[in-house]
């Protein structure tokens, strides 16, 4: 095997990893609930501007945001929040050559753990 | 693709991620959790942040964050490929956006405090 074929074989299993539907699955959800949250970052810091109203701009606006409407758009930051957390999480351990065998199965349980804890914590916020 | 850059930024995104954590965990318990209702009036965020463990937590949060969102942001668009004098435009618009993000950040804090 010459070394360049050698070197396109090494690096063919390397992207193959990320064609496969998990690892791909996990890096497209990893960067859209990435950029999610970079928008909900910067519209929570730009509504907080209110505090500098006094309790005239700000208790309205609360009691605004205690409604379902808003209560599920927490729902959908919590699901944003867990699957970024917990796979990046996933994938410190994974760049630091940890726990690969599981570098599959463990995006499906994160998949699954964060979807469940979403449909709770929604359900809290609605129904508490 | 710049292979010592990456690594720097990917161990920063790694360190900043696993504090975040713990940050965001305890902002959210601080703020929902400990908050009567789940959420704070005016009188409530004033006096909680009066507490300056909370003032210090918020003031972390904030720095941290937008250092892990605004380095995410810089990832992201360092895969599309840009040239040299491009990615230098970009280093020094995040860095900036994020100066602003944080002076922001601690002037609002400023306000709520000697309002």
């Amino acid at each position: 095997m010459s070394q360049d074929s050698r070197r396109d074989s090494l690096s063919s299993r390397w992207f193959e990893l990320r064609l496969k539907p998990a690892g791909m699955l996990a890096f497209m959800v990893h960067r859209l609930s990435g950029i999610g949250l970079v928008f909900y970052l910067f519209l929570h810091l730009a509504v907080l501007n209110r505090l500098r109203g006094g309790p005239g701009n700000w208790d309205g606006f609360i009691a605004l945001v205690r409604s379902p409407l808003f209560l599920v758009l927490d729902g959908i930051l919590l699901l944003g929040v867990l699957l970024h957390g917990l796979n990046g999480l996933r994938l410190t351990l994974i760049g630091l050559n940890l726990g690969l065998r599981w570098q599959k199965s463990s995006f499906w349980a994160i998949l699954g753990l964060s979807i469940l804890l979403t449909l709770w914590g929604t359900a809290r916020l609605l129904f508490h | 693709m710049n292979k010592s850059k990456t690594g720097w930024g990917w161990l920063g995104q790694a360190i900043s991620g696993i504090v975040l954590v713990a940050l965001l965990g305890l902002h959210w318990v601080a703020q929902h959790y400990l908050a009567a209702g789940g959420l704070r009036t005016y009188s409530e965020v004033v006096a909680y942040l009066e507490n300056p463990l909370a003032l210090l937590l918020e003031l972390a949060f904030l720095v941290v964050v937008t250092y892990h969102a605004l380095m995410g942001v810089r990832a992201i668009l360092l895969d599309l490929g840009p040239g040299k004098r491009l990615t230098r435009l970009l280093d020094i618009g995040l860095i900036l956006v994020g100066i602003a993000t944080t002076l922001y950040g601690i002037d609002l804090l400023r306000a709520i405090l000697t309002s």
